[in-house]
């Protein structure tokens, strides 16, 4: 117990010695809080994206491979059928179905085309020409995962109008209805394309939305004046209505089918049922992990920096605090020659002087633990912000890349789906794993100062200490 | 029967051939002051150093109680057996006066007693204040200081007194006063006082004295 006492004591008797290292042993904890927080709470948000997003499975060609089989012609379709059988297992937590059919109209108008419904594409020969196809019709199983319509997402049905429900109900945006000054109980016809002979929609407005999502997905469809790829130009309908006209997929009709599991790690048996029920080997399936990284973007970024500056502060102040303990344990040589004098055992000299180290990063750590997590979340808002960033300049990026595809005429690759956008937002709190981690760390650290005390003071006899100072 | 006794013991410093003790021999009783004097070098200090246990015999034996010093834990026997007062005083300078002498009581784990007033009791035996009792030792003079290392050596009530020129940086009535305590903690407690000094001034309460000169030891009568 004196041994605390007397150590307690020391501290106060060395304040200024002791108040180098608390600063270094504090500013290593704050570090240390900061950085565990912030990392800590990035994983569990990471993980629990991985469980909710990653779930999420990729049944398609990859592009390179894609591009190969179109070209000798050997492009295996999935019939509408195999994508609904697909989700008869009990591996998934739930499907959703989107399809997407390209329109024209001669009475409702695109955003942005001016000529009024009379554009027309050609070829990718330059063989014929065709009626441009300037909105899009939407079939969804779930409008409100697809479009953005859930709860604080960018679309929102305005006042007056519902969502969709029964057969050839649809909703539209404000700004395709504005217009074509159409209203809620108002019916638009259009026309697809690809199909022969060609199929007509008339389909009953029960909504207006407001739409604060990007309009296009990258400045190459708007200079290719791609309207149908303004999100604007969506008319959006239930899965039915499009399903009930029997289209197939080889019609021009793109399916989209989103397989959820309820755990990502099967992915591998969710696979393998589904190359039993018939899929052809040139599909891949997968978690979507680019999707999963391009959210998780700036939280790993984040994850990355914080962690790389934890190992730095790490070994810098554990430098700093060995060369500190070892100089004031040289300058105490003389009171450690005095208790040795006095009777006082090595081991419980060196109690003491680990009892001090103890306490000095015990009192930091609390220190350290409130000024850590008070500055964690500025901290980790300020570092999210910037990956953000890096996260939007590559998506951006990513946009750009897809030109190529749009001007060769596969936009059937890219068309209307949109994914999630990168987490922006984190909140970290002080949770007890990081508390425990701390906890070790602060330990780590006064048992780093401590030991050298220790190693340092069993070097000597006391004798030897005193004759050199007397 | 002898507390402490020298047999044939031989010590020379590491790495020198000069032999500052050749086989020398002596008992020291309880109850009996000793007074070892000698001149500056003569090698008071360096066996006081092997009496205190903080060095050991070349050569020879320093028995405690029946006991080999070399064959005993020796931090034990310093912490509870032994006083000691240093020429240097060895104090903690950064400490209070009193602290200093708790310090020793913990050290040597005395119990049974309330340490601060015996602590206080000590210092105030010995001339120090129990206002000077509280500052460090930086704080006080070497006189003080000097009286505050003989209060830490009787701190643990040892049974050997073990005094390395007690007296030296005293006054001549506080160093009349410290005489006096030796004097009496031997002849009234019967502990066995060993002082050694180059100052006549503690003769006068030795009921032996010695004399140390290359390496002989000589009894002096009084």
């Amino acid at each position: 117990m004196y041994i605390l006492t007397n150590a307690m004591k020391n501290l106060l008797r060395n304040k200024g010695r002791n108040i180098l290292i608390a600063a270094v042993t504090l500013v290593i904890i704050v570090s240390t809080v900061v950085t565990l927080t912030i990392g800590n709470a990035s994983s569990k948000i990471i993980e629990d994206t991985r469980l909710r997003i990653g779930s999420k499975v990729n049944i398609d060609v990859d592009l390179a491979e894609r591009g190969r089989l179109e070209k000798t012609g050997g492009m295996p379709e999935v019939g509408i059928d195999d994508f609904f059988s697909y989700a008869q297992s009990d591996y998934l937590s739930k499907s959703i179905f989107s399809v997407q059919l390209y329109l024209y109209s001669s009475t409702t108008f695109a955003v942005g085309d001016d000529s009024k419904g009379q554009s027309e594409w050609e070829s990718w020969d330059g063989s014929s020409k065709s009626k441009a196809a300037t909105i899009m019709l939407i079939g969804s199983s779930d409008p409100d995962i697809l479009s953005d319509f859930f709860t604080g997402g960018a679309r929102g049905i305005m006042p007056g109008g519902r969502m969709f429900g029964g057969l050839n109900e649809c909703i539209i945006s404000y700004d395709l209805a504005e217009l074509n000054g159409i209203s809620v109980g108002d019916m638009i016809v259009t026309t697809s394309i690809f199909v022969e002979p060609e199929q007509t929609f008339e389909l009953s407005v029960v909504g207006v939305y407001s739409d604060k999502t990007e309009a296009w997905p990258g400045p190459a469809y708007e200079d290719a004046n791609f309207f149908l790829f303004n999100r604007r130009n969506e008319v959006i309908t239930s899965l039915e209505t499009v399903m009930s006209r029997g289209f197939e997929t080889d019609q021009g009709m793109e399916m989209h089918a989103e397989y959820y599991l309820k755990n990502p790690d099967n992915i591998s048996k969710f696979e393998a049922e589904v190359r039993a029920k018939g899929l052809h080997p040139d599909y891949s399936v997968s978690i979507n992990q680019e999707e999963l990284d391009e959210i998780t973007a700036p939280l790993s970024g984040m994850a990355g920096i914080t962690s790389t500056f934890m190992f730095i502060i790490l070994i810098l102040g554990g430098i700093v605090l060995i060369l500190l303990s070892f100089i004031a344990v040289r300058e105490r040589k003389y009171e450690v020659g005095v208790l040795r004098a006095m009777g006082m055992e090595k081991a419980k000299v060196a109690a003491g002087i680990l009892a001090e180290a103890i306490i000095i990063s015990v009192i930091c750590l609390f220190i350290g633990l409130g000024i850590g997590s008070a500055a964690a979340q500025p901290i980790a808002d300020s570092i999210l912000s910037g990956q953000v960033e890096i996260a939007a300049e590559e998506t951006k990026a990513k946009s750009e890349d897809l030109k190529f595809l749009v001007m060769n005429g596969k936009t059937q690759f890219i068309a209307g789906l949109h994914g999630y956008t990168p987490i922006s937002e984190i909140q970290v709190e002080l949770d007890a794993k990081t508390i425990a981690q701390i906890s070790m760390i602060a330990l780590a650290l006064a048992a780093l100062s401590g030991v050298i005390g220790i190693a340092v003071i069993t070097k000597y006899e006391p004798l030897k200490i005193l004759r050199e100072r007397n | 029967m002898s507390t402490l006794a020298l047999q044939n013991v031989s010590y020379q410093y590491e790495g020198s051939n000069k032999i500052i003790f050749k086989d020398i021999s002596m008992s020291f009783e309880a109850g009996k002051v000793y007074t070892i004097v000698g001149r500056s070098g003569a090698g008071k200090t360096t066996l006081l150093n092997l009496l205190a246990g903080l060095d050991v015999a070349t050569a020879g034996r320093i028995v405690y109680d029946g006991v080999s010093l070399a064959e005993t834990n020796r931090n034990h026997y310093r912490a509870r057996k032994a006083g000691i007062v240093f020429q240097g005083f060895n104090l903690l300078t950064n400490a209070t006066a009193l602290d200093n002498i708790l310090l020793s009581m913990h050290i040597s784990g005395i119990k049974g007693v309330n340490k601060k007033a015996r602590a206080l009791d000590l210092l105030k035996k010995v001339g120090i204040s129990p206002e000077k009792a509280n500052r460090k030792i930086l704080k006080l003079s070497g006189g003080e200081q000097q009286r505050i290392g003989i209060a830490r050596a009787l701190a643990h009530n040892p049974e050997l007194i073990i005094a390395d020129e007690p007296t030296g940086s005293l006054d001549e009535n506080t160093a009349n006063t410290i005489l006096e305590i030796l004097a009496s903690l031997a002849h009234d407690e019967g502990k066995c006082v060993i002082v050694v000094t180059h100052s006549k001034e503690v003769t006068p309460i030795a009921d032996e004295i010695w004399s140390i000169d290359d390496g002989v030891f000589t009894e002096v009568s009084q």
